[in-house]
């Protein structure tokens, strides 16, 4: 392990810059507070993108680690204990002024602050504590925070820790208790489920003493979330929307993100290095059934199968259910209820909302459709209005697959070369964590 | 014949035409809103010069909170801040169909009426582009200590920046510089921020930054260049998501 003594604050920001890039969590969403006009910040609860970097991800929280001096040895991180990079760590002043001066001049919404494990989870617990000690209580900052809590620390210190914090994640890392062993063998799942469990269950008796006491003080008011590593193992993509689903209900988190294996070990554990680059599509696949899981009333067994465990290259998961279960089909858009107009591919929640508003004054017809927002080439063989489809069409599932490739979008190059490469191409919403959502 | 009203591009001037053709009771074809400086002269029409008065905006703002309800009011009022010629016209329009329907306070509901829709068009771009410069607004620190940006909206979206960042900034001396409508949001430390027009400052003093100013300049800089992944470079989606017209004021791409 190198350390380097004196290291500038310049080479200090960007190790750990550098260091915790591939956390891929950035959002400052999920709470909204004004400033208390005594110090300095506040939060909106859709979250605020300050910048893109080059890889097209937003910036909207200075995303660093507090050291990268870790003991620990996991197979797919850079920061492993046997990889020979240059390591350093910040004080908690350096953070505080790191936080402050970049806030002032708006380049950020909060802080992201992760660690890796010096000396012992504890011990690295207790310097994250100093920090935001230091940021909430001396330095006045109302913005938002968001901290990893250390598998394996002691719950007090989690507890205080969430007090200060406006959002807590304890990574998952992988979606099996195998693949974790297999590559993180100074961690185990008990471990972080047991904090996921803690900081839930913290959650919900302060829900209780906030109703008592309105003025109580806050415990991670932005919720929980956690990452899993998608591609460095062997799970399937049924496997791994399984999990998400039951971190969702049993452990009510707020967020589950997806992280796209980058190759930056050769490892023998690891899966061999191949020209492709990260799994990026299947990353996008992950999260708009993902964002199907929350917002759609999609369950995870509606989407895939053992038989059928893959999410479909070509087309999101939420056309690939249309298909399979065209005897749902065609929806009467004037009368159809709210949760089965948000399963026909091209129509939105929001464009689900403004249907239920819309008819309430009126019969619609595809005219309207399209000024509400729907996505007529992909809804049109899956809809009525008035009873009347907009083009004599087939309710066949290879018909409309010939026909919805044959339009060409949502098509990636990348996929048409069949290649994994680069996606540039998603069309549709992007969300502030950069990740394009649908 | 057609009535033309016209009047400047401000809050107090569209709302006073609004004021006098609503006065006129005329029909929604028989009037229109026009901007002085932007008008397509129209043949066969009676233009008026709109007298411009506090009097007649405060009504009509009374009368659209009162009858339309304040969701509507908050989508007008982003609306008149749009750099759309036709805006104060799609708020009358939108204003006299309100009147037309059972419960008036359902009107942008209302998107198949085409001043609707546009309506609502104008407050989701104004609307939109002042939570880009949420974001993207960059302050440097001057000499004198004072925290300035600058800025080029398409829209006059000062007054909704300002309290956004009165609300997150008490205790700083800061300025925002609309550098396309030659307008100043300016904020003293623990006090309100006020509206200022035309060449109030000398704009020299806005290139003379603080001393520690650049190093954090620098530290910024490495920052955004090193979060990147690089096996994940995506200029395209990187541009898609802050256009070009956002950078120049931004250190990051300086
Ligand atoms: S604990 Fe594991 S993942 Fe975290 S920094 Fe250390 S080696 Fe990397």
């Amino acid at each position: 392990m190198r350390i380097q003594e004196a290291l500038s604050m310049y080479d200090k920001l960007n190790i750990l810059t550098d260091a915790a890039k591939y956390d891929v969590a950035c959002t400052s969403s999920g709470t909204s507070r004004k400033s208390d006009g005594t110090g300095i910040g506040s939060c909106e609860q859709s979250g605020i993108c300050h910048s893109f970097s080059a890889d097209g991800r937003c910036i909207s929280l200075l995303k660093i680690l507090f050291t990268n001096e870790c003991i620990y040895d996991c197979k797919y991180c850079v920061n492993r204990r046997s990889n020979d990079v240059a390591r350093a760590s910040f004080t908690p002043d350096e953070v505080c002024t790191l936080t402050m001066e970049f806030y002032r001049r708006n380049y950020i919404e909060g802080l992201f602050l992760s660690s890796g494990i010096l000396r012992s989870p504890d011990y690295t617990m207790e310097l994250l504590y100093a920090t935001l000690y230091r940021l909430r209580r001396e330095c006045n900052f109302q913005g938002y925070i968001h901290v990893k809590a250390i598998p394996g620390a002691s719950p007090e210190l989690v507890q205080r820790l969430g007090f200060l914090a406006d959002r807590m994640s304890v990574n998952l890392e992988l979606a099996t208790a195998e693949s974790l062993r297999a590559l993180a063998p100074h961690k185990t799942r008990k471990n972080i489920l047991t904090s996921m469990r803690l900081v839930q269950n913290r959650m919900t008796e302060n829900k209780q003493e906030l109703t008592l006491y309105r003025n109580a003080p806050r415990f991670v008011p932005a919720g929980q979330s956690t990452q899993m590593i998608i591609g460095a193992t062997p799970e399937t993509d049924y496997q791994i929307i399984q999990v998400a689903e039951s971190l969702y209900q049993k452990f009510e988190l707020k967020r589950v993100f997806y992280s796209a294996f980058v190759h930056v070990n050769n490892d023998a554990a690891l899966p061999a290095k191949t020209g492709e680059g990260p799994p990026l599509l299947r990353e996008h696949r992950l999260y708009q059934a993902d964002w199907l899981l929350r917002y759609y009333h999609f369950r995870a067994e509606e989407l895939l199968t053992e038989e059928n465990p893959n999410f479909n290259i070509l087309f999101d998961p939420k056309c690939n259910w249309a298909l399979k279960h065209l005897e749902e089909f065609p929806v009467e858009v004037n009368r159809a209820d709210y949760k089965m107009l948000l399963r026909v591919p091209g129509i939105g929640y929001k464009s689900a909302v403004r249907i239920v508003k819309a008819r309430r004054l009126g019969t619609l017809d595809f005219a309207d459709l399209k000024k509400i927002g729907v996505v007529l080439k992909r809804a049109l063989y899956f809809i009525t209005c008035g009873g009347r489809m907009m083009y004599p069409t087939k309710l066949d599932e290879d018909y409309i697959t010939r026909n919805l490739l044959a339009t060409g979008e949502k098509l990636p190059r990348e996929v048409r070369e069949m290649g994994y490469r680069q996606l540039s191409l998603f069309e549709g919403g992007w969300n502030e964590d950069g990740i394009c959502v649908q | 014949m057609k009535t033309v009203y016209v009047c400047s591009d401000t809050v107090t001037g569209i709302f006073s035409g609004i004021y006098d053709a609503w006065k006129s009771r005329k029909r929604e074809e028989e009037c229109e809103i026009a901007l002085r400086g932007m008008l397509d002269q129209q043949l066969f029409c009676d233009y008026v010069e709109v007298e411009e008065t506090e009097h007649k905006a405060d009504a009509v703002e009374a009368l659209i909170r009162k009858h339309l309800g304040m969701r509507a009011y908050h989508d007008i009022y982003h609306a008149v801040l749009s750099a759309d010629p036709k805006k104060g016209d799609a708020v009358l329009g939108t204003m006299l169909t309100a009147r037309e329907i059972p419960d008036s306070t359902k009107i942008m509901d209302h998107l198949s009426h085409p001043k609707v829709e546009k309506v609502f068009e104008l407050y989701r771009n104004v609307f939109g582009e002042t939570h880009s410069y949420k974001g993207f607004l960059r302050f440097r620190e001057l000499k004198n200590g004072v925290l300035y940006a600058g800025i080029e909206p398409k829209n006059q979206i000062l007054t909704c920046l300002a309290p956004h960042f009165a609300d997150r900034l008490p205790t700083e001396n800061w300025m925002i510089h609309d550098k396309t409508h030659k307008m100043f949001a300016v904020h003293e430390a623990g006090k309100q921020w006020v509206i200022l027009w035309g060449d109030t400052f000398d704009e020299e003093v806005f290139e003379q930054v603080s001393d520690r100013e650049e190093e954090y300049t620098r530290l910024w800089k490495g920052f955004c260049q090193t979060i990147a992944i690089e096996s994940r470079r995506n200029p395209r989606c990187q541009l898609q998501h802050l256009p070009l017209r956002y950078r120049s004021e931004m250190v990051e791409f300086g």
